[in-house]
């Protein structure tokens, strides 16, 4: 049996493709136990938000190890289309999507199910913030006494849009994945072109490939600096900021998924009388206190629920940017070398779908998340 | 790739004109003072600014899945249109069953639907 022969099967799997025999591959299998084992491993080695111990670190490898296993099948077998030069594309052949690249529908069945996961993300959190009082309301409300904390939802905007300073990194990653969705779409258009010397298509995909690379870098770099580091301000802003000479990240101010004494100024009555906020006249809480049955304080909240559905949703399209890069690396590497010619351009065009996929998830979650 | 014009131009650059302003205007709703406006409409400044995000969120979206993921224009477009929106179902149920259910439905079920109990 010859490896060359596109008849017979390859070492790593059935490699008809030339004449549209099914793709039967285990590697889907192996990806999904690996996966599997990742995840639960992984999620055990936690217990909210705290490290459980080094007991579980080997089965995560063990996990991990599994999804590059099945990935490598699974390369292997694509890489198998083009033998001694060829490229092959197998079309479906069977309705509804007959003649058309089983890998474009195989994508697009793909990004179906990433749909149903950010969706199922989506209505966790709309569950959760309809459904638990938020901190504002709470504190408003008088229903708590200081020293014992309340648990209410408190929106990840509440910290993000207030101020232009805070927005700034989201705001710039909205941008970033807009033009990273443009970049990436200029690369498929001079990979198509066939009226075009080899060596300027190969600088166009590359500039547009690295330039869609380093957009996404930013993004994760703006994440970090959200969620981690926050960023110091020229002292001519400082007004501007309450006086303030950093923007404080997420996790500086305590909004963590284990947040069980979460404390915000603005639920601070010393604080809204002693900055001249004051309270709201129309509250329970002024009412409460003018009538001398409450003392006020400084409200302590359990956020666990609010800061978690923020983290998971927003860190699981940030792990999507991630696999984004992965992809992006190999690709403007490939690029770099020649590799994308009018023939094999499909590549390009089925991460690029993707890509949009991941933008089209950041329209939803900016305005829901950062903003509201 | 796409084989049509948009008001006679490249469509991926006016799609991508389209998205930066659209974007620049979501930016622009969140910074802008919509007070006097919620308080015409009897309702909060955020729910006026979320409503505002959310129509401007729509047409965002549609132009990326159109022009950019090539649901438009294409020869294929019609059957992927169909396989992107084939979720939809599932995603309503889970918005409205999941998402807009009220905290207490599970301890407020009717006696006829709680276990032990199935109206026999």
């Amino acid at each position: 049996m010859s490896y060359d022969d596109p008849h017979h099967p390859s070492p790593w799997g059935p490699h008809d493709w030339k004449h549209g025999s099914p793709h039967n591959s285990w590697a889907p299998f192996i990806l999904s136990m690996g996966v599997a084992i990742f995840l639960f491993t992984l999620a055990g080695a936690f217990k909210w938000g705290e490290f459980q111990g080094w007991g579980k670190i080997p089965l995560i490898f063990v996990g991990l190890g599994v999804v590059g296993f099945g990935l490598l099948v699974w390369w292997r077998q694509d890489i198998s289309f083009g033998v001694n030069g060829e490229v092959f594309e197998p079309k479906s052949a069977g309705a509804p999507f007959q003649n058309i690249d089983i890998r474009k529908v195989a994508m697009w069945v793909f990004l179906m199910s990433e749909m149903m996961v950010f969706t199922s993300l989506f209505s966790t959190y709309m569950r959760y913030r309809f459904g638990i009082a938020s901190c504002q309301t709470v504190f408003e409300s008088g229903e708590w006494v200081e020293g014992a904390a309340v648990t209410c939802f408190e929106p990840a905007s509440h910290l993000i849009a207030s101020s232009w300073f805070h927005i700034a990194p989201g705001a710039i990653n909205t941008f970033a994945l807009i033009i990273s969705s443009f970049t990436i779409v200029q690369a498929l258009r001079y990979a198509k072109m066939r009226d075009i010397d080899e060596d300027v298509r190969r600088k166009k995909i590359t500039r547009y490939l690295g330039s869609t690379w380093f957009l996404a870098i930013l993004f994760l770099t703006m994440k970090m600096i959200e969620w981690f580091l926050g960023f110091p301000l020229p002292e001519f802003l400082h007004e501007f900021n309450h006086g303030d000479s950093t923007i404080n990240s997420l996790y500086t101010e305590g909004y963590l998924i284990n947040a069980d004494h979460y404390q915000h100024h603005e639920y601070d009555t010393h604080y809204l009388e002693s900055n001249g906020h004051g309270l709201d006249h129309d509250s329970d809480l002024y009412a409460m206190m003018e009538a001398g049955s409450h003392p006020g304080g400084h409200m302590m909240a359990n956020i666990q629920v609010s800061a978690t559905t923020f983290y998971v949703t927003t860190g699981t399209h940030g792990a999507h940017v991630f696999g984004g890069i992965i992809g992006l690396s190999y690709m403007t590497l490939k690029a770099a070398r020649g590799g994308y010619t009018p023939d094999n351009a499909v590549s390009i065009e089925y991460f690029g779908l993707y890509w949009h996929f991941v933008d089209l998830v950041w329209v939803l979650v900016f305005p829901f998340f950062y903003l509201y | 790739m796409a084989h049509y014009k948009i008001m006679g131009q490249d469509p991926y650059w006016m799609n991508f004109y389209g998205l930066m302003i659209l974007t620049l205007m979501e930016v622009l709703a969140v910074g802008a003072d919509l007070g006097p406006a919620a308080n015409s409409l009897g309702t909060e400044e955020k729910v006026v600014t979320l409503w505002i995000l959310t129509i401007i969120a729509i047409p965002k979206f549609i132009m990326i899945a159109a022009i950019f993921m090539h649901l438009y224009g294409d020869e294929d477009s019609g059957i992927l249109t169909m396989t992107a929106l084939f979720p939809a179902f599932f995603i309503l149920i889970m918005i409205l069953f999941v998402g807009l259910t009220h905290p207490n439905a599970a301890s407020g079920l009717p006696d006829w639907c709680r276990p032990g109990n199935y109206g026999l």
